[in-house]
């Protein structure tokens, strides 16, 4: 009886052991995602909205960093081009349903290369659910977003 | 010469009519016996249609050895000469176009030519010229809605001797010719060199230098009393310059001045073959053809000295030809039916690239980029030399069409019923490919290449029905009345002069989109639908009359033609480079036509007036309406006034002409904010005629009247083709 109860206890235990495995390999990774929304633009002391816009979510392979492309933004109304603009090194940590986004100052891709003139500083975001928000400055524009993901 | 010698001549002309009908007609009796149309079951004087007949002593004459030369003496019909030989523009009644399909039908021989390239060409041993006006669509399908144009070469069996002529004339202008018959064979052959009428300011060189050579052997045979050969092999080569366009530029004409090449070459050859198979209840007549034509035209199309961007464009096209008609055999029988079938195949493969140099980089792609982009944010720059759109086409287009038609005759009345039933289509395949290297400043450190490719197929194909039905009344021997309903089409097709404008589109769209930054106002494009176009038709309703008598003829005519499709060549809004064909919704013509004709004695004369009005009736481009304007290129008079008188001493004689033609009013473009005033040239020729050769003398455009003979814009720059200046020429003759 009393090997009995040992086995069962063995078994037990490596249940137990096998579930926190399992555990930790189905900690939620982000995914690739599109998110849908406004970005506003303080210029000059006005602020600018920019409706509809896309803002890509492309996690790096490990999890923990992504890149953020805003797609087709004008930072001033007068703009009589739209471009496309990519945040890369954003540091990635996942909070319970929260992932946390965070950066140092970074500098932009744009139009092929790196775009100091909009060297982004004061990243912060997060994304809850199928919600995604941040802030920056762009330059000396303050410019946030707040989207809905996109479904595919 | 302008509108004051316009109205002079207008009223020669009515003069010279009213003169005729005062003058006893008993001279000369003209015979229309020995011309025939290719396909009508009755003789051409019968036939409920407008015809002009030019035999061969008016061609001699008049000077005339190019389809060019038969403009205004047909009535109506203007075949501007500019460009090169492939330009082949023709305009009559409203229609025409100087791309793509023709707008009437040309036949040599019973043989149908095909590629409008071939239209322009020199000729030798021509017996008659024969041009049936209006839409010929029952009888002779696709592209005859303005009509047809049917040479008749010398044959073993006429009456004309062997013969050769040498000329030399302004512009260093050689031609040499000659005939040769015998039993059963015509060889003809003819070449022509000249150094051209423009200079190329910017070469220090002719701009437009021209050599070509013309052959053609005919063989006739009688296989059988009832079986009948004929076989003609036409071939021909040129080499020239063109595109002697000057820069129009605040109501000042400049100089043609291009750098880059501008030239045309050319190998063409038709073999043709022809049975008539008779028998004592019908006539067969069997043609088939192959046809072959090589060109190759290169073009500066900024027509500037700058390096903008160019094209070459070579084709090698073969097609194949099939007709077999049978009509009764007893010309006399009340009821004279024509059945055919007529098919035929043509394959082109096209290499049309366009290159883009620096400049055109600089001034039509970096221009338009960087204009719309803020300088806070940069600029781009392409670091090509050139940049080559390289476009490859295999085009390929088939009919096959059943026609019948029955003409009654009933006392004084003649009534043809037709129908024809076409089935007509088209394939192209497109392979078109561009590469640049761009780098957008400050942000890429290097160069970068984007490539862009265009490939795919586009087809189209349908049934076209062709009616027509005439009546015909011989209201007494010399005078016929006729009434004519008939329906012609001109075939759709594809627009390859426009692939280069949609390429340049796409790069640019795949170079912005590549680098991220959207214009909010893109530059107006080209769509690649653009790059087919709709077949064109139209309905003629017309009436006239015919009256032979004796020495003197006279044909007048009014029409009215409703068409739908109008094919048009325009150009691209914007930047735009090409050139396409479009379809404007509907348009009208309004129209008469009369000619008149006097051969008494020694004297002989001809006038030839037509007035047309061709207006949209719907046509949007996308801009503008157009509605109510006048159709471009067509002129709303062609007017020949011609005469010649024979004085005769003895063993020989002098024989003088001399005619006075010319068009006008016309419009150069589809808002009517540009025209062309009347402008009318002045020929002549004296011969000394000895019964073996004859010597002689000639002039054209007598009076050097200036005048512009096309007009169009290429990249928002205007530019005009001029009337040749006043030529020279001397030649002598020989019959051997």
């Amino acid at each position: 009886m009393k090997t009995k109860y040992l086995i069962i206890a063995f078994a037990a235990l490596a249940l137990v052991g096998c579930s926190k495995e399992k555990d930790q390999e189905e900690a939620p990774k982000p995914e690739q995602a599109t998110y849908v929304g406004t970005v506003t633009v303080v210029s000059n002391g006005s602020s600018f909205d920019n409706e509809n816009i896309e803002v890509s979510f492309n996690p790096s392979e490990s999890g923990d960093s992504c890149s953020l492309t805003i797609y087709q933004i004008r930072f001033v109304p007068q703009m009589p081009v739209t471009i496309d603009v990519t945040i890369p090194g954003v540091a990635v940590a996942v909070d319970g349903d929260k992932t946390v986004l965070s950066c140092d100052s970074v500098v932009p891709l744009a139009m092929g290369g790196e775009y100091p003139r909009y060297k982004v500083t004061d990243f912060k975001g997060e994304m809850v659910g199928d919600e995604m928000a941040f802030s920056l400055n762009f330059g000396s524009s303050p410019t946030s977003f707040r989207g809905t993901r996109k479904e595919d | 010469m302008s509108l004051r010698n316009f109205a002079v001549a207008m009223t020669a002309g009515f003069l010279l009519s009213a003169l005729t009908l005062l003058t006893p007609l008993n001279d000369t009796v003209l015979t229309e016996v020995t011309v025939t149309a290719p396909k009508e079951s009755v003789s051409v004087g019968k036939i409920a249609s407008p015809v002009t007949v030019v035999r061969s002593a008016e061609l001699e004459s008049g000077g005339i050895y190019r389809p060019n030369d038969l403009s205004f003496r047909i009535p109506g019909l203007h075949i501007p000469d500019y460009g090169a030989s492939l330009t082949s523009s023709i305009y009559i009644r409203g229609l025409g176009s100087r791309m793509e399909n023709p707008v009437i039908g040309l036949y040599i021989d019973g043989i149908p030519v095909l590629d409008k390239n071939a239209y322009d060409f020199d000729w030798e041993g021509i017996q008659s010229v024969t041009m049936l006006r209006g839409p010929q669509g029952t009888l002779y399908g696709r592209n005859a809605m303005g009509g047809v144009l049917s040479l008749s070469t010398l044959s073993p069996s006429s009456e004309a001797r062997s013969s050769m002529f040498l000329e030399y004339g302004t512009a260093n202008t050689c031609r040499v010719g000659l005939s040769f018959l015998n039993a059963s064979n015509v060889f003809s052959a003819t070449y022509r060199h000249g150094d051209g009428y423009f200079d190329n300011v910017f070469k220090g060189a002719p701009a437009d230098p021209y050599d070509g050579l013309s052959l053609r052997w005919k063989w006739v045979k009688s296989a059988s009393d009832r079986l009948f050969l004929t076989n003609v092999l036409s071939a021909g080569v040129c080499r020239e310059g063109g595109f002697a366009y000057g820069r129009y530029e605040d109501g000042v004409l400049s100089p043609v001045s291009y750098n880059d090449e501008g030239g045309y070459r050319r190998l063409s050859a038709i073999e043709g073959l022809r049975l008539d198979y008779r028998t004592e209840e019908f006539v067969a007549d069997a043609v088939a053809s192959l046809q072959f034509l090589a060109d190759d035209m290169r073009m500066d199309q900024d027509f500037t000295p700058a390096s903008v961007f160019t094209l070459r464009q070579q084709q090698q096209s073969a097609a194949a030809t099939v007709e077999l008609n049978l009509r009764r055999a007893d010309n006399a029988a009340s009821w004279q039916p024509v059945t055919g079938f007529f098919a035929f195949y043509r394959h082109n493969a096209m290499s049309a690239p366009v290159v883009f140099k620096r400049e055109g980089i600089e001034n039509l792609i970096l221009y338009n980029a960087n204009a719309n982009i803020p300088d806070e944010i940069g600029y781009l720059t392409i670091s090509d030399a050139e940049m080559p759109v390289l476009s490859d086409f295999v085009l390929a287009s088939w009919n096959a069409a059943l026609f019948h038609e029955s003409v009654f005759r009933s006392g004084d009345w003649q009534f043809t019923a037709g129908l024809r039933l076409d089935y007509e289509g088209g394939l192209m395949d497109y392979d078109c490919l561009t590469t640049l290297h761009y780098r957008f400043f400050p942000t890429m450190s290097a160069d970068k290449a984007c490539t862009v490719a265009y490939r795919g197929t586009a087809d189209h194909f349908g049934l076209v029905l062709l009616p027509k039905l005439s009546a015909l009344y011989e209201a007494s021997d010399p005078l016929k009345l006729f009434v004519t309903v008939s329906r012609g089409y001109r075939a759709g097709g594809f627009n390859t002069q426009i692939f280069s404008d949609i390429l340049q589109q796409m790069m640019m769209k795949t170079l912005m989109k590549d680098l991220g930054v959207y214009l909010e106002r893109p530059s107006s494009g080209v769509e690649a639908s653009a790059s087919e176009y709709d077949p064109e038709s139209a309905w003629n309703f017309e009436t006239g009359l015919r009256y032979r008598k004796q020495s003197f003829s006279a044909d007048a005519s009014v029409y009215y033609m409703a068409v739908t499709n109008q094919q048009l060549t325009v150009f691209p809004p914007g930047q735009n480079t090409g050139r396409m064909m479009t379809n404007a919704g509907r348009s009208r013509s309004l129209g008469a036509e009369t000619q008149l004709a006097w051969q008494p004695g020694d004297f002989h004369s001809r006038f030839s007036w037509a007035w047309c009005d061709a207006r949209f009736v719907r046509y949007q481009d996308g801009n503008n309406d157009h509605a109510g304007n006048r159709v471009p290129y067509v002129p709303a008079h062609t007017l020949f006034l011609g005469a010649g008188y024979i004085f005769r001493f003895g063993g020989c004689s002098l024989a003088a002409d001399a005619s006075l033609a010319g068009c006008g009013p016309q419009w150069w473009n589809e808002g009517n904010t540009l025209d062309e005033p009347v402008h009318l040239f002045l020929d002549g020729r004296l011969a000394l005629v000895f019964p073996q050769w004859e010597v002689y003398l000639g002039g054209g455009n007598l009076t050097d009247t200036r005048g512009h003979s096309f007009y169009f814009k290429s990249v928002g720059k205007e530019f005009f083709a001029s009337v040749k200046p006043r030529i020279f020429t001397i030649g002598l003759s020989v019959k051997l």
